[in-house]
């Protein structure tokens, strides 16, 4: 058996533990299965394992013994069995690893779905769910079929979770309160395989990672710092830089990460910069043409505001932001002299019109709470027009939302004009806009779901 | 490896070469492995690992101890110990008289 093969099958064989063993052991165990190199000998152990703590009649009884049996009668019943269940299973399970993952990796109902990313064709979306770490999951979805998403496969890995352009390779949180990501193969999109996990480099929490756009460099991005990788070879990667050594966005007022970490972290379109958020109100632009000598080129500052999403522009002169309290930045980022902020749009959360309310409610809490909405940011392909999704929720306990997606046209300077709006009823979720900037993605923050719809 | 654990039958058990390894000091999972595989050759399987883990710690020989999420250490507690020490004075009389008698035959 391929060490490969082994580690999948011992990976969907914890999943076939009693979900109250899971939610006790199953990280601990995933992180052995980590570092040990799995066999034969593993799965079997795993099986046994599993199996016998079905019968445990402390976790799940699942097999009433008559009780005038005796001892030894139920003991031999057992043994029996656990042959007759067992040995079948182990031949058959090999053949349907899948069915296993979608049975046992299931997201739960209400975890939130916490990041979502697009391949470049927009035929393949990972969706990921925050939620504790043995049972944060990665879903696959084919939308070749836009009017009917098909779910390809579900497996271990939460939030942020990204998936290379060319649809090729997903990287996940490999979870576990180590800011580490782990890369899963998924050009057979039925049968994820992990191929590595990226250990090194960093500490505290994840919360962002991006591929460039050649698919050759992943950068991830933790509280504590950012660091580039070399995943040409995506089963042999390769720490090229740690970039940061000052915190990232660890005083951020939301939570750590933030939502869907997607826009926060992202490559200009030729490759040879990428934007990060970096504490209050400032993004920084990094060198990465040459990305194991990637530097600082300059830490733009916006106003005393968190940045939720960030975007260059298709020609990447221009770098567009929303903060987390509504004001839409955009920061000449190329072309002559330094780069600087050129347009500052306050307020775009006063008039994101709210689902009970009329347009002049400011918001939960008065237009100052720390949750106020969640935001995505896209040009369109042909760059003249910028378009921001915010996720305005009614107050809790309603889970009701409204999506309004603000369309500016945009000139060369990144000055704004013309100021559309449209509006749509969603559930409380995250935004994401698709490449393309045609399609909006909305993570459930209750349901694990995610909704997609097109703009006009 | 497969055969020496059979070959060490029941003074090889799990549970035993897990209280040893934590006579030292707390372990998580995987160092339990590696220190187990140092000190007796032993091979064990995650699977075994943990099964025998949640065993003891439903019996009160270890408990976990709260630190990280993922990666949690375990340390034997009194009960354990008493335990380990009983078991160690039984295979100790075991092994003083299997001397004598292989010494005699």
């Amino acid at each position: 058996m391929k060490p490969a093969l082994a580690d999948r099958l011992s990976r969907a064989v914890v999943g076939c533990y009693p979900r109250r063993w899971k939610q006790r052991y199953a990280a601990e165990l995933l992180d052995v299965l980590d570092q040990h190199r799995a066999g034969p000998r593993t799965v079997l152990s795993l099986a046994g394992g599993a199996l016998s703590t079905h019968l445990d009649p402390d976790y799940r009884m699942q097999i009433r013994l008559k009780p005038h049996l005796s001892r030894d009668a139920k003991l031999y019943i057992a043994i029996f069995a656990a042959i007759i269940v067992g040995v079948p299973a182990l031949v058959i399970l090999p053949m349907i690893p899948r069915a296993i993952r979608e049975s046992r990796w299931e997201p739960s109902s209400s975890d939130s779905v916490g990041a979502i990313a697009f391949s470049r064709d927009q035929r393949i979306m990972v969706s990921a769910t925050g939620g504790p770490p043995w049972e944060a999951t990665s879903t696959l979805w084919d939308l070749t079929g836009q009017a009917r998403p098909r779910r390809l496969s579900v497996f271990e890995g939460g939030s942020p979770a990204t998936i290379s352009p060319d649809g090729a390779t997903v990287a996940a949180n490999a979870g576990g309160g180590r800011a580490q990501a782990a890369l899963w193969n998924v050009t057979r999109p039925q049968h994820p395989a992990r191929l590595a996990v990226l250990s090194a480099g960093l500490s505290g929490a994840l919360w962002g990672e991006a591929f460039s756009p050649d698919g050759r460099i992943l950068a991830v991005a933790s509280t504590s710092g950012l660091v580039l990788w070399d995943v040409a070879d995506p089963a042999r990667p390769r720490l090229l830089r740690s970039l940061a050594a000052d915190p990232l966005v660890s005083d951020n007022p939301g939570p750590v990460p933030f939502g869907v970490g997607q826009g926060d972290l992202v490559f200009s379109p030729d490759g040879r910069m990428l934007a990060s958020v970096s504490g209050s109100g400032q993004v920084t632009l990094w060198d990465v043409a040459r990305p194991a000598r990637a530097t600082r080129i300059a830490t733009l500052a916006g106003p005393r505001d968190y940045l939720a999403a960030l975007a260059f522009s298709p020609r990447g002169n221009l770098l567009a932001g929303v903060t987390y309290h509504g004001s839409v930045l955009v920061f000449r980022v190329a072309g002559p002299g330094r780069p600087a902020r050129v347009t500052t749009r306050p307020g775009i959360l006063a008039s994101a019109r709210f689902p009970g309310g009329g347009s002049t409610q400011a918001g939960p809490c008065g237009g100052d709470c720390d949750d106020p909405a969640a935001y995505a940011a896209g040009f369109t392909p042909d760059g003249r027009a910028l378009t921001v999704v915010v996720d305005r929720p009614e107050a809790w306990p309603s889970t009701a939302a409204r999506d309004t997606v603000f369309t500016w046209q945009v000139t060369g300077s990144g000055a704004l004009s013309d100021l559309t709006t449209i509006f749509r009823d969603v559930s409380d979720a995250q935004p994401v806009l698709a490449p393309g900037g045609r399609i909006v993605a909305d993570g459930s923050l209750t349901g694990g779901e995610v909704h997609l719809w097109t703009l006009p | 490896m497969h055969g020496k654990f059979d070959g060490l039958g029941r003074f090889a058990d799990p549970s035993l070469l897990i209280l040893t390894s934590l006579s030292d000091g707390p372990k998580h999972g995987y160092a339990i492995m590696t220190d187990i595989a140092a000190f007796s050759g032993v091979g064990m399987e995650p699977g075994t690992l943990y099964g025998a883990l949640s065993r003891l710690e439903r019996r009160g020989w270890i408990r976990p101890l709260a630190v990280g999420e993922r990666r949690r250490p375990y340390e034997i507690t009194a009960a354990g110990q008493e335990v380990l020490a009983e078991q160690l004075r039984s295979m100790q009389q075991v092994v003083r008289v299997a001397r004598q008698r292989t010494a005699t035959a």
